[in-house]
């Protein structure tokens, strides 16, 4: 029976760094202190490059222009104290998950911020204000996979739930699930689900 | 089952028809690996946009042997292709963990599948698979089976090896709005009861009851 569990695990992991890399897709604006054409990549154009003027880039190629002292970046909207304070009261307000500026506003946070925070105001901050925003949205989440595996139910909405904070529970919850729905299944004979090994 | 699985094979034999741009083709091949990543059972392969991947890829590698070294546009092309490399795969992975995993099954689905619908395998995969389970043989034969007492020489591979659990929890988004979806009880005390799936919208249920709307791409897991 657990050899069978554990089993479907490898399948169902995703990496916590493949998130961050779905992450890498979003657009960010950069001040390019370069000049370069319009580059043509399989995923679509970039550019033109200018010196001092603003222009929209992967946030993956934002970093490394960065890293390689080619660029300053312009944090997002919604990367700001007052902003995020104003997301953080509502999150706390409602029992819901409230809506969320950026599907990956963790994993940008953490990539601007460790990258380029000093192209980012009060990012200390900002820090501090996130991690609040996501330490009580995984706590939300914690009590309704509890109470969802406790009413035994078998459907849930999950708007506004970004991909990173499925990932925390995800594992977790779905073995969970998977090993009660054996169990149950188990007992009533005849049912097919569990035939094999498991016996 | 099989009548959703082969129309969504007409509706991808649609899409290849219109011209699909590089970038949408990315984003396809990005989907395809999210949902074979999460999803329990072997999907049905995406041959097509890994060869169209492939050849944009290896155009792309032509053109920058011609640049010289040190280019700064060079070295974006480079970034870029290695993040595609990456997803491809990763998703060329998900699959033959797979196979690896429930290589009988895989294989007697393909045995039954009539004439005409669309393999579940690419034939690399299919060549793959039935290697696999010739050399699992020949293993356990090798290790245990000839020293075994005459009546219990032979295994059952199909029942040796677990088949895909369908009924596992998945996360997915709603890409195409849905109604009336079935969603069963999980006691006897509860009552079925049905679900309409916003467009954009996100839920967690079970992988058997929206199967086929993520062969159609109605659903995307995540």
């Amino acid at each position: 029976m657990c050899r069978f569990i554990c089993s479907h695990k490898k399948n169902v992991l995703m990496d916590p760094s493949e998130v961050e890399f779905l992450s890498e897709k979003e657009t960010v604006t950069i001040i390019p202190n370069f000049s370069l054409d319009k580059i043509y990549l399989i995923g679509g154009d970039l550019g033109p490059f200018n010196p001092g003027l603003p222009v929209d880039v992967p946030v993956w190629l934002a970093l490394n222009l960065k890293q390689r002292q080619k660029c300053r970046i312009v944090p997002p909207d919604w990367m700001d104290v007052v902003k995020l304070e104003q997301i953080r009261d509502q999150e706390r307000k409602e029992e819901t998950f409230a809506p969320i500026p950026s599907p990956y506003y963790m994993e940008l946070t953490k990539l601007l911020l460790n990258h380029a925070s000093d192209n980012i105001p009060k990012a200390d901050e900002i820090r501090t204000l996130v991690k609040d925003i996501w330490d009580t949205r995984v706590a939300k989440l914690r009590l309704s996979a509890d109470s969802f595996i406790s009413l035994q139910e078998a459907h849930a909405k999950l708007d506004n739930l970004t991909l990173m904070e499925i990932n925390t529970t995800r594992m977790f919850l779905l073995d969970s699930l998977n090993c009660m729905y054996k169990l149950r299944s188990n007992m009533q004979p005849g049912s097919g689900a569990t035939r094999s090994q498991d016996y | 089952m099989s009548d959703a699985l082969s129309e969504a094979s007409d509706l991808s034999a649609d899409d290849s028809q219109d011209v699909m741009t590089p970038a949408e083709l990315i984003a396809k091949l990005e989907e395809a690996w999210l949902n074979e990543k999460f999803s329990p059972e072997l999907l049905e392969n995406k041959s097509e946009i890994v060869e169209c991947v492939m050849e944009q890829l290896t155009h792309m590698e032509e053109n920058l042997q011609r640049v010289r070294k040190g280019d700064v546009k060079a070295s974006i092309h480079r970034m870029e292709i290695d993040r595609i490399r990456f997803v491809l795969s990763s998703y060329l992975r998900s699959r033959l963990q797979k196979v690896e995993k429930y290589f009988p099954h895989i294989l007697e689905k393909e045995k039954s599948r009539a004439d005409g619908d669309p393999s579940f395998l690419s034939p690399e995969e299919f060549a793959f698979a039935k290697e696999y389970l010739a050399n699992t043989e020949t293993y356990l034969k090798a290790v245990a089976l000839r020293h075994m007492p005459p009546n219990l020489q032979t295994v059952d591979m199909l029942k040796a090896v677990p088949e895909p659990c369908l009924d596992s929890f998945v996360f997915l988004r709603v890409k195409e709005r849905q109604e009336n979806i079935l969603v069963e009880p999980e006691t006897d005390e509860q009552r079925e009861y049905v679900v309409d799936l916003e467009e954009g919208s996100q839920h967690l249920m079970r992988y058997r009851t929206i199967a086929p709307l993520v062969v159609s791409g109605a659903v995307q897991l995540i």
